[in-house]
Parts: structure tokens; sequence; C-alpha cells
């Protein structure tokens, strides 16, 4: 890694890192090996994008750095914590109070007004949320006059902004995102990946982000690109065109 | 989170509205019962008072057993012993009489439907004259007002008055206010009250009072005054202050209210266990179609506690809610039930109905417990969604496995009917084989319910093949759609499955009933004439004067003439108090054969024998000769000889003795029914002469009964008629009753089809869009509903048959013989549950089709 990322003084700090990863589905005949024997870091205060064709096993790899599937053998570790080690409680309150996630579809709950779904994830800690950086959040999501609308009266990327918004008004070390413009035009598309990465810039967050787009993966410091659940290519400071060639060189 | 809970409740206002109002069914039946029976025992209570009011002290003969109208009388010489007493200030004797009606201008008598007609002496501290004055000479009465309003009763007309020994016409002077001078409190159907000669005379044959009530002087001390009677009557007699008859009155109809209020609470229950079973259902599918958002939630660091307690917060406000609307609206439920009650010929007070800190209570664990009960299960499956959940597009909850079920609800419907066939077949005594069935049909009851979602997919198949053939694709559609979700199919059916299984039950029973009596009446049975009270049938209490009887003995077509009365635990045997019923010796068998085992009736010595019928026979281990010792409701014991053991009960009941032993004992005379032959009249003659012994016979005994309205005379025919005829209103009457739990079935069935066509909005889009006419979706969606209540039907009839039958062996030979299925009813209840479950389908048929067809597959 002889390249400088863009936030120097955080790179020696390790945000997630997963040791000899391993995930199998099913048994026997049918067994799948999503994951196989995976080494990777995320630093701290970047924007790391995995990618790879559908079934390369990048979505599973999100789910289980996340602590939302069980992994079959390996490690993970979440600043300096071990998921393994974590029973299923402990690991809920990893999520609640050190993670944040963006889906694809399906990110608010539809009874919810937009602020509601903004601090659920304290309301769910019983925790007050700081004034302050809730404001600086909904500030920088755009949508002060939209924080009394349910999720049904607001546009596909007002939504996604809000969920955004959700992740971030925890302060959690870290971000996962999955597909989170998977259902969003273009434009709207455009506007939520620039918004990530200013919470990154800006914030000083770190977003983790699945998806299987390009020029997605190229507002991304880094991208990991995955095949059959290895990890086969690893690209600093992406472009558009760098990730096509480099998924052009994968496809080969 | 509580914010949540309460967010997802308004959200969604119809299902809440829906499963609150099924909770409030059940609250507000509940509420209501123990309100009306709240109310109508404070009045009694009160009323109780009113009746004892200005009577310090009663003077009368201990009774240990029998009728309050069995005490031995006490004669004017006792009475004017105790007014000699010191600090008496005034005695009066009083008269009572049932059965004693006032026949009214339209040569109608007052006829007691329940409540009694009364016959009285004079009782000043409790009769308030509003019209005229107080009854004065052998020829005149008084009537309460309540009963001069409602038959238009004129002060100074004649009216004919149907005593227990006799009839005769008295004027009416007087009318008054019965307990209040205001307001005629008065729970009688009638009271009519003479003077106390002519009470005595015409109530009492003459003989003494029922009791003696003193009024004591002011200042003088109750106890002092209280010993000083005890002393002069001497111990013959019991001397009892005021507040102690208001305890035996009060308890007396507390016995009343609990009946009551114990039948109409176990209808309330019956339907807040089926609502059980709906909101439980309500609960699941909800659940099921907020899987994702759930998952959702788990993923940003809910708890599985917390959304387990979410779901159960959801219920607790439901339930909370419920009750609160269920006590409002159950006091207006007790005033409906009152009115309706009263409609029906119950005497009920009207008191104010107010809600005691019991009822609140019992609401509160109804209407709570039912809801949060019915969603443990969902919250614990609720706490095993996984946040992976949120991710995936057919997120569905885990279920456990049919084969577990299969096994449990085997094991328990096995051990059920092994239980059932040991309590039949066993040859038990009667405790233990209640244990046996009661048990044996519960478990088979709860293992059915856990084993038909095994079977519910096969037999929804089966039942909608026909639908297929005859509709095509709806039909099919109709048919898969209920047997994709067997838990689904098997719950909401097992609602309407215990509604049914509870009316089949009733059915076979009242069947058996109707049967074994029509077999009575037509094996045993020889009588051609059965006369009996016009209003009252079979009830103990109701009788008419023996008169009749002796002037329809007179005429020359009727051959024989029985009369029989019948007492309510009236005479001890071995200790314990039992039934006992009478009818002449020496004719008796020729009109009623209870099929005599060994002994003979016609030989018996009626002034010393007594009759029993085989079960007791066996349970006191005695045989024709023995001796029994027998006590009466006078004090009096007899030692008699057992003359006969005989096979049928189903008229003669346990315990039969002669009338001349009846007249030695007991003090009433009026007779419970009577029955008659025909001179010359034999089955073996030509069916012409019969025909005119019929007709001369109608004819003369027409002429003797139109004097006397309060009776009727049947013959066979008619009698038969009548009887089956009472049966089938009592069994319509339970039907009515149970017809609540198969609504709130129903509406059950309408929630659910709702929340599945909901389910499969994408799935219905799709439908419409490859070409299912609107038409087609609604009658796809009507018939599935059909199906699952046929399922229901079906497997509530099969449990009421076996129920029903278990129950028609365990019920004594008196009531049942042999045991009748009525085949035509229950085919009859399972087509009532398909039309039905068509109705309740309309309006979720109606929503499925108006479903725009792009903005249903966009769905998610």
């Amino acid at each position: 890694m002889s390249l400088l990322t863009t936030n120097p003084t955080a790179t020696d700090l390790v945000a997630a890192r997963a040791i000899n990863l391993t995930k199998i589905y099913g048994r026997g005949d049918t067994e799948v090996r999503a994951l196989d024997g995976i080494d990777v870091e995320f630093h701290q205060g970047q924007f790391t994008a995995i990618m790879g064709p559908s079934g390369s096993g990048k979505s599973t790899l999100m789910h289980c750095l996340a602590g939302l599937d069980r992994i079959t053998s390996g490690s993970i570790v979440i600043g300096g914590t071990d998921l393994t080690a974590l029973n299923e409680r402990r690991l809920t309150l990893l999520r609640r109070d050190r993670i944040g996630f963006v889906f694809q579809a399906f990110n608010l709950v539809p009874t919810l007004t937009a602020l509601e779904n903004i601090t659920l994830p304290m309301d769910l800690a019983g925790t007050k949320p700081d004034p302050a950086w809730l404001d600086t959040v909904i500030d920088t999501v755009g949508l002060r006059d939209r924080m009394t609308h349910r999720p049904s009266e607001l546009s596909g990327g007002q939504q996604q902004r809000v969920a955004v918004a959700r992740a971030l008004a925890g302060r959690p070390e870290l971000i996962f995102a999955d597909e989170p413009t998977g259902n969003l035009d273009s434009t709207t598309g455009a506007e939520i990946l620039s918004f990530m990465r200013r919470a990154v810039r800006e914030m000083e967050q770190t977003i983790i982000m699945v998806t299987h787009d390009p020029v997605a993966a190229s507002y991304a410091d880094r991208v990991v690109f995955l095949v059959d659940g290895t990890i086969v290519d690893d690209l600093v400071d992406p472009t558009a065109d760098s990730v096509l060639d480099a998924m052009k060189r994968l496809g080969n | 989170m509580f914010r949540l809970t309460l967010r997802n409740l308004l959200h969604k206002k119809i299902r809440f509205a829906f499963t609150t109002g099924i909770v409030v069914i059940g609250v507000t039946f509940v509420v209501g019962v123990f309100a009306l029976t709240d109310s109508i025992r404070s009045s009694f209570d009160d009323l109780a008072s009113d009746i004892e009011s200005g009577i310090d002290l009663t003077v009368r003969v201990p009774l240990q057993i029998g009728d309050e109208l069995d005490r031995v009388r006490v004669p004017q010489e006792v009475a004017d012993r105790v007014a000699a007493v010191p600090g008496v200030a005034r005695v009066d004797g009083r008269i009572v009489a049932r059965n004693t009606s006032v026949i009214d201008d339209n040569g109608e008598p007052i006829a007691p439907r329940g409540p009694p007609t009364l016959g009285s002496s004079w009782f000043p501290t409790q009769f308030f004259v509003v019209d005229g004055r107080p009854p004065d000479g052998p020829d005149e009465f008084a009537i309460n007002s309540k009963a001069a309003t409602a038959h238009d009763l004129v002060v100074g007309n004649t009216y004919d008055i149907s005593g227990p020994n006799e009839q005769r016409s008295f004027r009416l002077v007087g009318i008054y206010n019965f307990g209040d001078p205001d307001k005629d409190k008065s729970l009688a159907a009638s009271a009519v009250a003479f003077d106390t000669a002519t009470a005595q005379e015409f109530l009492n044959g003459g003989e003494g009072f029922n009791e003696v009530s003193v009024a004591i002087e002011p200042g003088a001390d109750r106890a002092t005054v209280q010993q000083a009677v005890a002393d002069v009557v001497g111990s013959e007699y019991e001397v009892v202050d005021q507040s102690a008859k208001i305890e035996e009155t009060q308890a007396d109809f507390g016995q009343f209210i609990s009946i009551f209020g114990n039948v109409l609470l176990a209808f309330a229950l019956i339907g807040v266990f089926v609502s059980a079973f709906i909101i439980n259902n309500v609960f699941q599918i909800v659940l099921g179609q907020r899987v994702r958002e759930l998952g959702l939630l788990r993923a940003i660091g809910a708890t599985g506690r917390q959304v387990s307690r979410s779901v159960i917060g959801e219920a607790a406000l439901v339930g909370f809610l419920s009750t609160v609307i269920g006590l409002v609206a159950g006091l207006g439920l007790a005033r409906l039930l009152r009115i309706m009650l009263k409609s029906g010929g119950f005497a009920l007070p009207d008191g104010p109905i107010g809600l005691r800190p019991r009822t609140v209570v019992f609401a509160v664990v109804v209407g709570m417990g039912v809801t949060l009960v019915s969603s443990i299960l969902p919250a614990l499956r609720a706490r095993r969604i996984s946040p992976m959940a949120a991710l995936s597009d057919t997120a569905k909850l885990a279920k456990g496995s049919l084969a577990t079920r299969a096994r449990i609800g085997g094991l328990m419907v096995s051990i059920g009917a092994v239980l059932l066939g040991l309590g039949l077949f066993g040859g038990f005594d009667t405790k233990p084989l209640l244990f046996f069935i009661s048990v044996g049909a519960i478990m088979v009851f709860i293992g059915t319910t856990v084993l038909s979602p095994v079977s519910a997919s096969q037999v929804a198949r089966h039942i909608g093949w026909p639908l297929q053939k005859v509709f095509g694709v709806p039909g099919k559609l109709a048919r898969e759609n209920a047997a994709r979700s067997p838990r689904r199919t098997s719950s909401t059916a097992g609602a309407l499955m215990i509604g049914l299984a509870l009316v089949s039950m009733a059915g076979v029973v009242g069947q058996s009933i109707k049967e074994t009596f029509a077999g009575t009446i037509d094996n045993s049975v020889r009588a051609d004439y059965f006369i009996q009270s016009a209003s009252g049938g079979f009830d103990p209490n109701v009788g008419f004067s023996a008169e009749v009887v002796d002037r329809l003995a007179a005429l020359p077509e009727l051959d024989l003439i029985v009369g029989y009365r019948f007492g309510l635990d009236s005479i001890d045997v071995n200790g314990s108090t039992k039934n006992v019923f009478t009818t002449d010796f020496a004719a008796g068998v020729s009109h009623m054969d209870p099929d005599v085992l060994s002994g003979s009736i016609a030989d018996a010595d009626p002034l010393g024998s007594i009759l029993l019928h085989k079960d007791p026979a066996r349970d006191l281990q005695v045989t024709v000769g023995d001796t029994l010792v027998v006590g009466f409701p006078d004090g009096e014991v007899e030692a008699l000889t057992v003359a006969a053991i005989y096979a049928d009960s189903t008229i003669y009941d346990n315990y039969v003795i002669d009338n001349a032993m009846w007249d030695r004992h007991f003090n009433r005379s009026e007779l419970m029914f009577a029955t008659a032959t025909i001179s010359g009249y034999s089955d073996s003659l030509p069916d012409d002469e019969k025909t005119a012994l019929l007709a001369s016979s109608a004819a003369a005994i027409e002429k003797v009964t139109d004097s006397y309205p309060t009776v009727t005379v049947e013959n066979r025919v008619q009698f038969r008629e009548t009887q089956q005829a009472r049966l089938d209103s009592f069994l319509i009457v339970i039907s009515v009753f149970l017809g609540l739990a198969l609504f709130i079935a129903l509406v059950g069935i309408s929630i659910t089809l709702a929340l599945s066509v909901f389910e499969r909005t994408r799935e219905i889009g799709l439908l419409r869009a490859v070409g299912l006419t609107r038409r087609q979706l609604r009658r796809s969606v009507r018939w599935e509903a059909a199906i699952v209540s046929v399922f229901g039907a079906l497997l509530g009839v099969a449990l009421g048959l076996i129920f029903g039958i278990a129950a028609a062996i365990a019920i004594p030979d008196t009531a049942i013989k042999s045991v009748a299925i009525p085949w035509r009813n229950l085919v009859i209840y399972v087509i009532v549950a398909a039309v039905a479950g068509l109705i309740a389908a309309i309006l979720p048929a109606r929503r499925a089709a108006k479903m725009n067809i792009l903005e249903a597959i966009a769905t998610e």
C-alpha cells in the first residue's frame, strides 16, 4: 500500500477486520462456500466499496462483518471487539450502538415520521441524541422541512437520505450500506453517494458499501473486488473507468 | 419503542378496530351478565327486607326437608297464646299458597310462566291499598296492582279464582301495592289476598296458618319477647327474628340468581373463548406481514426482547381499550338483557345497574387476559425474527413442525378417546364415570385443535374439489388458497368449530331426550288423556286444583283417572334428600307402566309401601320386601316396604309413594298432572269405534274443562306433540345463545380473509393482469371462506357428535335411555356454516376486486 489515502491520520486505525473468514451455506451436495477464507481490513475514516458479480459473496461478506449473519469459521473484529465471541444479545447491542445501516430498500419503519426514524436506534437504546449533532446531520441531509412526514410521503431519494441520516445520527464507528442506490435513478443515486462521501470527508465517518455499480464504486476511497468468495483485487482512489477496467480483467 | 407500538395501532385503524371489537364483544357479555345479576341481587335483597317489614318475630314449625309450604301448620290456639305474651303488640296468622289464579274477563287465567300465582291472607304490614279496601268476608278478594293493571281487573267485578283445592267466584274489592306504598314490588305473576278466615278455608282447607307473624310493642326488648314467645309455644315451634328471616329469603333468591347468572356467564365465557382463537389468529397474520419491518428493527439494534415487548404492548393496548369500552357497553347490555328476559316471562326487579369492583376486575382479567395470552406465542416468534429478514424479499416466520404437532395432537386424542371409552363402557360409578368422560372430552377437544392444522390442507382440498369442477379457475384458486396455510385455515375454522361443537352436542342430547320421551309415551303410557296446568307443564311448583279431577272422574265416558304429584327434595332416604313422585298404586300401572322388574305395584299397600327405580335399589342394596326408612317434611319418619322395583324412570323418577301417603305428610294438595282412560276403549277396537269413543269422551271432558281454564286436556297424540315442542323451543333458546359464538367466529373469518387478501395483493394483481375477472376473483375469495367454514363445521359437528353421545350416555336414564342423533339438523348446521362463510367473505371479496392491477403488482 504505497499510496496515501485522503485521510492519512486515520489509516493506522482499523475499523473492521476479517481473518480467514469462511461462510458455508447448506451441507453435502448442496454446500455453497459463499466466503472462502477472506482476510481483509477496513480503515477508519475511509469510504470502502465491495464489488463483485452477483453470487460473488459481497453481500454475505457485509452481513457477516455487520454481525447480521453468523460465520462458519474465522473471525471478525470490529473496533477491537471479536464478533465471534459475542452472544446474540451483545451482538444486537453492538449493532445498535456502534454500527449504522443503509439498505437497498425497506429502510424505514412506515409508521414513524422521518425524524422518528432517524432517532429510532437511540430510542431503542433509551438514550437521547446529541442535539447539535442531530441538527448537523439533518442539515446535511437537507430535509429539515420533511422531518414530520411519513416514509410514504417521501420520494425514494428522500427516503434513502433519511436512512443515511439515521445511520449517521448515532455517530457509529462504522456504517454499512447495502446497494444504497440500487432502487434509485442515476441522478438521485449520485446525490446520495456524494452525500455519503461528504459524511466520510467532513464528518470523519467510516462507510463500507456493497455495490455492483462501477459509478457508485467510484465515489469510494477504495474498492475491494470479490469473486467466488475470495478477494481478487483491491483498488485505491478508484474512478469509474478504473473500476470498469478492473471488472473487465476479472471477467476474463 | 412504546411510540412505535402506538403508531402501529393507529396506522392500521381497521385492523385495530376489528381486533378491539372482538375483545369488546367478549368483555361486554361478561360485564353485562355480572352487572345484571348484581343488580337483581341487590334488588332482591331490598325486596327481602320489604317483605319482612313490620314483622319482628315469626312463629312456625321447623322444616328439615321439602317445600316451604309443606311446613306443618300452626293452629289458631298457638297464635292466641302468643298474642297473650307481654310485649306482643299484634299477631297475624299468615296463609300462603301457590297456584291460585284469577280468571280474567276473557276467560283466561293469569298464568304463571316462571313467576308464581300466589294466594294469601291479608298482610296489613306489607299490603298498601291503592284502590278500594282490604277484603273482608267469604266472597271478597284483593289483588296486587301490577296484576290488576296487566289484566284489566276492575274493583267491584266478580271473578273466578282457581285455588289449590277448588275453583270459586269472588268479588274484587281492593287493589294494593306490595312492599311499598308507592310501587308494587311483587314479583309474582299475580298475588290475590283474602281475609284470614277465607284464606284459611279456601287455600289451606281450613287448617291453621303457614306461620304466625308477631309485631312487638314499641320499646319492648326483642330478645326478651322472643324468649317469652318461645317459652309459651314450646319446643315444637321455632321463633325466628326479622333479620334471620330476611337472610333466609335472601338466600332463597340468591340460589335462583346464582343458577341464572352462571348459565349466562357460561355463554359469555364461550364467547370469550372463541374470540381468543380469532385474536390469536389475527396477531399471527399481522406478525407475518410485519416480519420485514421487525427484521429492520432487529438490524438497527432492537433486541429480541424489545421486539416481543412491542408485540405484547400492542396486545395490551388492544386489551385495555376493549376492557374500557366493554365495561361501558356491558352496562347497556345488562339493561337490554333485562328487557329481553322480562319480556320472556322472567320476573326481574328494576334496580339500578352499576359496576362493582369485582366486575371491573373480571372485565380486566378477560379483556387484558385474552389479548395478552393470545399474543404470547406471536411475541415469542417475533423474538426469533432474524435481522436478515429485513434484507430478504420473501421473509417468512419460522414455523413449528407439523410432524411434532401430529404426534402431540394424536397422542392427546388417543388418550382422550381411551378415557372416554373407559368412562362410557367401563361400568364405573357415577363420579369416576363423569371424571373419565369430562377429562377425556377435554383431551379430545384440545388434541383436535392441535391436530387440525395437520389435516387442514388435505381436508380443504377435498372439500374444495367439487368447486374446482364446477367453477374452474376461481374454484381451484379458492381450493388452493384454503389449503396453502393450514395453520391459518385451521385456527380460523377453530372458532367456528367450538360454536358448532356446542350446538351439535346440545342437538344430540336434545334429540335423545325427545326420543326417550316419545318412546316412553309410545311404550309405557296407556292412558288416553293427559290433564295438566294450562301453563306449567312439568314444573314441580305449578299445579292445578284436584277438584277438576274429581269432576272428570264422575264422567261416565271416562274409566279411571289418576292424579300425580311431584315433590322436589322432599323426602329423606338414608340421610340424603330425594325427589318423590306420587301416583295411585291400584290404578297407576294401568295408565303408566314403569316396566316393573320385581314385585307388584297394584297389590302394594298405599300406606306402607314405596316403589324404587333399579338404580337407587342397587345403590341402597335393597330388594322387594326390604324396608326403607323414609323421612317427610312434617318431621314424621316411616318404615316403608319396597313393593316393586322398576326399570323406566322417565316419568316415575326414582322414588314413588301413593297419593294417600302424600296426603298424610304434605300440605300441598294441587296435582302436577293427571291421566285418564276412556271407558270401553282398547287399541284392538275397530278404527271407527275408536274414533267415536274419542270424540264422545273429548266432548264430555270439554264440558267440564271449559269452566276450568287453568287446565288443559290433551289426548296421547296432542300430549306427545306439545311435550316435544316444549323441548324444541328449549333447544332453540340454547342455539340462540350459542349463536353469539358463531357470530364471533364469522367476524373472525371475515377479518382473516381480509388480511389474507391484503397479504396476497401482488399475487392478486398478477392474476388480474393475466385475465382473471373481478367477478371470478370475488368468487374465489367467497368460496375460500366457504371451504374454511365447512372445514370448521365438519370438525365441530364431529366433536359435537362425540361429546353429545358421551353426554347422552352419562345422563341418567330418567332423561335419556337411548342415544338419538339429529342427522338432518347436523347437515343443516354444515350448510348454514358454508352460507355464513360466503356472507362473511362478501366484504373482503369486494375489497380484493377493487384493487388497482398496476398498484397491486408494484406492491412490495
